[in-house]
């Protein structure tokens, strides 16, 4: 090809002017794309495409995908765009799309922020749905139901029911002849326990759990306390004191691993909890990761309460599902909900992969057909211990608790690397806690 | 202005061509237009994003809530920021002993390595091409991942280590030694600098070098009298280009901590504490208050080399022009 030289034959005009125009265009189809993003309500009206987003592993996403095809099968219209991710930094992406304007129609979310999203507006307000009778939460047990609302607004549907679990490993108790733990053993005995382990089978007994905010939850409403009391925090510095010497005597006996492996432990995924990795006899974790920790270790595993009175665990919302308050098909996304939660064939589908199913007509059925035996094991147990729940379960915790929970770690790992102790890390957990809730 | 002349050196300056005003005026308008995609990505992906940060950093703002809706605070992020908040000094500290530590060391790397390679043999190239790999790698996700577990208790370094007897610590895990795991990895990467160093060098005059010879002058001698002045505006280049980067690590500290600065904080680099504050917790006003101080800090970091840059940076333009 010739060179384009600065002669003026009528050719090379041409030539330079469609390089401009071309130049020219590009940068306007670049907005014009920019621009039309978000297009798609155009078209045969009755044609929806609704986003969901969830967090969780493979075989949540198997599941929740089938489910979902289900649902279009029933309703050829509605379609679905699928977006799943690992637990961590799915709080920021979601946070992300919420301030472009584009959050997902249905997402998942959890106790740490439904507070917050709820206060900002983000999520509908289900509780019209709920009287009209398009959503139905009448065969939810009422501590589920209520861990969904927010200044008395229902901000998300529970999509499973956990509580605090212990997990253990059997095999390596029966390789040594040691004795299973038991719940409503006292926090004494457990560590007195723990600590034989690490003696005998060479391995740490227990993760350590001072960095552990659900079983510190447990352990202050054992005390007569809480981790809130509204929109305050339902603790003082003696029994963070308290927590955090338990666990510093539990160290010095050696029933924990070293502080670098209780850091690692202290990761929020499940694949890295000291129970899968091989680093600790037992892990502190919810009941519904059962098949989850189970598919990471070759380990025969065992569950139980929390050490000390289990009464106090509480029919936990392990995980809802929030409509978008600016999504343009409000109705059908809350029906896809209603299906999720309500349809038998579409909890069938689910098994307890989130937890227990919400529906207690459809948890009886679920639990007679679930072939699963780790789901199985969560259910005998999630219902040994419910049957022991006592009254007054926590609500639904305020905003701020994400950062209460990180802050836990920071100042526990202080502890558990010598550099602070339990009283200072005691005085300087109140205040940070204090200050991620707002109190005074 | 100085500076500009080194930086300004590869671009040949192009010829002026005669011409009449008329086609000047048309060519100018075609520059534009061909600039014009870079002009609208600067006006929309960083002009216009970064006055509204400078609107929000005095707003109390949560990303879940619309633009408007930004409450009017006045200084009282900034205020927060100087007075009140321990993490935000705390995050002040790790960074700056990650760039005192981490770029100057970095620079040394960089230059000892262009040095050795600064020589005729057969494959130099495939040698300079290997030590410029790790830098291509740059801020990657895989590469951080890969040094954690190197650097854990039972990584690669512990059973090199085990070869001499030693027991290594579990050093990503061990809060006094956590930070010095990234600044390591920070200075591996040098092949940045290295490649810049090496065009350096290729430029001082051999002659220097062989008038030194012939005077009797030790390697140490020539180096610290020739190849340093010779290198001066490079090694200023590097080094503030270098600074900057230092101060804006992230990506290592984020894969390392799972994005929390831990262990207690040891990683918590300034970008990744403004990153936990705008996107955990949802603070983006305040997030936004500390990105517009960090800009004028490394701004001000900035103009301190180049004032500084006067006393010991030797420009040659007069003798080789």
């Amino acid at each position: 090809m010739e060179p384009i030289t600065r002669g003026n034959t009528p050719a090379q005009r041409t030539t330079r002017r469609r390089l401009l125009a071309a130049a020219l265009t590009v940068p306007l189809l670049l907005g014009a794309a920019a621009c039309g993003g978000d297009d798609k309500s155009g078209g045969a009206s009755d044609k929806v495409e609704l986003s969901v987003f969830w967090w969780g592993a493979e075989k949540r996403a198997e599941l929740t995908e089938q489910a979902l095809a289900l649902y279009t099968q029933k309703n050829p219209n509605v379609t679905f765009k699928k977006t799943w991710q690992g637990n961590q930094g799915y709080f920021d992406k979601l946070a992300t799309l919420t301030a472009g304007g584009n959050a997902p129609d249905i997402f998942q979310i959890d106790d740490n922020y439904i507070s917050e999203y709820a206060g900002r507006g983000v999520t509908l307000d289900l509780t019209p749905y709920t009287e009209s009778g398009k959503l139905d939460v009448s065969k939810f047990p009422e501590s589920l139901r209520k861990y969904g609302e927010v200044d008395g607004k229902l901000a998300g549907v529970a999509m499973g029911e956990n509580t605090q679990g212990l997990v253990y490993n059997k095999t390596l108790l029966a390789k040594h002849n040691l004795p299973e733990p038991k719940t409503g053993m006292s926090w004494d005995e457990f560590i007195t326990w723990a600590a034989g382990v690490s003696k005998t089978a060479k391995l740490p007994g227990t993760q350590d759990a001072s960095a552990v905010y659900q079983a510190l939850w447990v352990f202050l409403r054992q005390n007569g306390k809480d981790l809130y009391a509204g929109k305050e925090l339902g603790f003082d510095e003696a029994d963070m004191t308290k927590w955090f010497t338990l666990w510093k005597d539990a160290r010095a006996k050696g029933a924990t691993p070293t502080p670098d492996v209780i850091h690692e432990g202290n990761a929020s995924d499940v694949s890295k909890q000291l129970i899968v990795t091989g680093k600790a006899g037992t892990s502190w974790v919810w009941t519904n990761q059962m098949p989850e920790l189970k598919k990471n270790t070759e380990a025969e595993l065992g569950l139980m309460a929390y050490p000390g009175d289990p009464s106090v665990q509480w029919a936990r919302a392990s995980l809802y599902f929030s409509a978008f308050r600016g999504s343009k098909h409000k109705d059908t996304a809350v029906d896809v909900i209603n299906f999720l939660a309500n349809d038998p064939e579409a909890a069938k589908i689910l098994g307890t992969d989130r937890g227990l199913p919400p529906n207690l007509d459809i948890r009886k059925q679920v639990a007679s057909t679930v072939t699963d035996p780790n789901m199985k094991q969560t259910i005998a147990v999630q219902d040994e211990l419910g049957a022991k729940f006592g009254p007054n379960p926590p609500t639904v915790p305020p905003k701020g608790h994400s950062k209460v929970r990180s802050e836990l770690v920071r100042v526990a790992e202080e502890v558990v690397y010598g550099r602070q102790t339990p009283a200072q890390a005691a005085a300087a957990y109140v205040a940070a806690a204090k200050a991620a809730i707002g109190a005074s | 202005m100085t500076a500009s002349t080194v930086f300004a050196e590869p671009v040949a300056p192009a010829a002026p061509r005669p011409g009449r005003r008329v086609r000047r005026r048309r060519e100018n308008l075609a520059g534009y237009v061909f600039l014009s995609p870079w002009l609208l990505g600067l006006l929309g992906i960083t002009a216009v994003p970064m006055l509204i940060s400078l609107y929000l950093s005095f707003t109390d703002y949560s990303p879940l809530i619309s633009l408007g809706d930004a409450e009017w605070v006045g200084l009282d992020n900034y205020r927060r920021m100087f007075t009140a908040d321990q993490s935000y000094w705390h995050s002040v500290t790790v960074t700056i002993t990650f760039a005192l530590v981490a770029v100057p060391l970095k620079l040394a790397a960089a230059l000892g390595v262009a040095m050795l390679l600064n020589r005729t043999m057969r494959g130099i190239s495939v040698f300079r091409g290997l030590f410029y790999l790790p830098s291509l790698l740059g801020g990657s996700v895989a590469l951080a991942i890969v040094w954690v577990s190197m650097f854990n208790r039972d990584g690669a370094f512990n059973s090199f280590l085990a070869l001499f007897g030693i027991e290594g610590l579990p050093w990503v895990s061990d809060p006094d030694w956590a930070l010095y795991t990234l600044i390591l990895l920070a200075i591996w990467q040098f092949g940045a600098p290295m490649v810049i160093f090496l065009a350096g060098l290729k430029q001082v005059p051999v002659e220097l070098y062989e008038a030194a010879s012939v005077d009797g002058a030790s390697a140490w001698r020539k180096f610290v009298h020739i190849t340093l002045p010779m290198l001066s505006p490079v090694i200023f280049f590097n080094l503030v280009l270098e600074t900057i980067n230092g101060f804006q690590g992230f990506t290592s500290a984020f894969v390392l901590s799972n994005g929390t600065g831990g262990p207690v904080d040891s990683t918590l680099m300034y970008t990744l504490n403004l990153y936990i504050k705008g996107f955990s917790e949802l603070e983006m006003g305040y997030a936004s208050a500390m990105a517009w101080v960090f800009l004028i800090v490394i701004g001000a970091i900035t103009v301190v080399l180049f004032t500084t840059g006067r006393f010991w940076v030797h420009y040659s333009d007069n003798e080789e022009r």
